[in-house]
């Protein structure tokens, strides 16, 4: 049984309605932390402290979605008792929102760094470090949540499968910072700033992996959080 | 085994019962349902040969059932099951009305055989004997092989003889101090002493209908049954009364083997450890309770634990 997680079908009518809106809402949730990166990036990228500031201070919308979503994931459990493939969705949407919610935290982080980052003078000379990385995080975001949306089990374990390349990026853009300070010391607090930015970044991808796991157990009824790659590869990927 | 005469009434007795609370009416019922589309999706076949998914074999088992079939006159009830009760384990059968479940639990103490138009099929053994075989006696295999009914059925009297009379016909106690303890006992593990020592002489029918049910389990334990088939005993329990039963079951569980069929699935997922899922008459699937209401592997089972049948 490849993808046994249909959400409609059930005797009760309402059933399927309070599943179906849970979903959308974990995907309008998903939307808008998706937003908060981009919008967080390009405040970084253009200097914008306007933008930076309106999302250091925006992720009330994503802290107001999570209470919400859980309040239902709550009521489902209690007034429905889900069992299978419905119990996996809950489990999986109640993970997947804590997830979310801390990606949202990073790019409020984000926005604040990028706040302070807005007003220096030499901020060309170092902010399309963490642009690269900011492009494939947000990508892994949105294979995440399309993966998501459509219970696929494959693309959720390639973006798993990018992780090890996120990290090596972050690894490399830390030892290219660490040159610069080393080369300029009066920009040490700068760099530090554009530091945190890339470790938010690195986190974010870190998260969007999560969301893919949890998409590996919806679908396949296996936890693979602690499991390899190659591992996950190897026990779940579906045969072509 | 002294007076074969009057278990012969206490199987009918019984069997009365069974008449009233099932199997007719469960039948009849599913003749007029409309047949659900048997789509065995990780076979691709449908239809007569088909395949149990999971493991319905164990080993050790305590009971094993083999390729059976069952018929109410020209009716199949039940398609080439085969399934193991495992000793000590509490084994829940679960499906839609009408599937065979309790068809099936029925074939285990030959209760089907006072069905007249009821014809069964297959191998059957209890600790590796054959319960079908022509000397078997069907009051000893009875005793061996207890039952707990859905609804509540006391006989007409005192709370002592409901309890005393099996163990009394099959000469299990020499005097009355020995039946007195037979009772004690049976009534202590069915957690129903404490609530009754007083009135022991009062009508068991008096009791409240989760008594009478724990009073029943105390009657079917006090001839030291090794198997205990349960069939919905506590449909028609209140839930404290329900979690009683299940807190029962679950102590019971440590001497006996149990089989239940269970309409309740939150009933299956709380006190079995095995779970079989029935459907049209045939065993779809078998596997550890916690598998099988976490990750289903059978479409069928999914769709019925989740509610997807209309």
């Amino acid at each position: 049984m490849e993808n046994n997680t249909k959400i409609g079908e059930h005797t009760s009518q309402r059933y399927n309605a309070e599943l179906e809106a849970l979903r959308e809402r974990v995907l309008t949730m998903g939307g808008v932390v998706e937003r908060q990166c981009q919008l967080a990036l390009e405040s970084l990228v253009k200097g914008n402290a306007e933008l930076a500031s309106q999302v250091a201070g925006g992720d009330y919308e994503v802290n107001d979605l999570e209470v919400k979503i859980c309040d239902q994931c709550t009521d489902i459990l209690a007034r429905r008792q889900p069992a299978a493939g419905d119990l996996r969705m809950i489990v999986a949407i109640i993970r997947m929102v804590a997830n979310l919610e801390r990606i949202g935290d990073e790019a409020s982080k984000i926005g604040r760094k990028a706040r302070k980052l807005a007003d220096a003078p030499d901020r060309h000379a170092y902010i399309a470090e963490p642009l690269h990385l900011g492009k494939e995080v947000s990508e892994m975001l949105r294979g995440a949540l399309d993966a998501f949306a459509r219970l696929d089990v494959q693309s959720a374990i390639e973006i798993i499968a990018r992780d090890p390349e996120i990290d090596r990026e972050f690894k490399s853009l830390n030892r290219l910072l660490i040159s610069h300070i080393m080369e300029q010391p009066q920009r040490v607090k700068n760099m530090l700033r554009i530091n945190s930015c890339a470790r938010a970044l690195e986190r974010i991808g870190d998260h969007a992996v999560n969301l893919c796991e949890e998409v590996v157990y919806l679908v396949r009824g296996a936890d693979v959080r602690h499991l390899s790659v190659e591992e996950i590869k190897q026990r779940y990927q579906p045969r072509a | 085994m002294d007076s074969p005469k009057a278990l012969n009434s206490l199987s009918s007795a019984a069997g009365e019962n069974v008449m009233d609370t099932g199997s007719t009416q469960e039948t009849v019922a599913s003749e007029a349902a409309p047949r659900i589309p048997l789509d065995i999706r990780d076979h691709g076949s449908v239809g007569d040969a088909y395949e149990t998914i999971g493991t319905p074999l164990v080993e050790n088992a305590k009971m094993s059932a083999r390729k059976v079939n069952v018929y109410y006159g020209d009716k199949q009830a039940i398609t080439d099951v085969s399934l193991d009760i495992g000793r000590n384990e509490v084994i829940a059968m679960i499906g839609p009305s009408g599937c065979g479940k309790s068809t099936f639990l029925r074939t285990l103490n030959r209760m089907n055989d006072i069905i007249p138009i009821c014809r069964v099929e297959g191998e059957f053994s209890l600790d590796g004997e054959d319960i079908y075989g022509s000397g078997q006696d069907t009051v000893l295999l009875r005793a061996r092989v207890g039952m707990v009914f859905q609804k509540p059925n006391p006989f007409p009297k005192s709370i002592y003889e409901n309890v005393a009379y099996g163990p009394r016909i099959h000469g299990l106690a020499h005097n009355r101090a020995e039946m007195d303890e037979i009772v004690e006992n049976s009534l202590r593990r069915a957690s129903l002493f404490e609530e009754v020592k007083d009135s022991l002489d009062k009508p068991g029918t008096g009791l409240s209908g989760g008594q009478q049910q724990r009073l029943c389990i105390a009657r079917a334990i006090a001839v030291s049954p090794e198997v205990i088939l349960m069939d919905e005993p506590c449909s028609a329990l209140d839930p404290i009364a329900t979690a009683r039963i299940e807190e029962l079951i679950d102590e019971l569980k440590e001497n006996y083997t149990i089989a239940i069929v269970t309409h309740s699935m939150q009933q299956a997922a709380r006190v079995s450890q095995r779970t079989a899922y029935f459907h049209l008459g045939k065993l779809i699937e078998v596997g550890e309770t916690k598998q099988i209401f976490t990750m289903p592997r059978h479409e069928l089972t999914e769709n019925y634990i989740t509610g997807r049948f209309g």
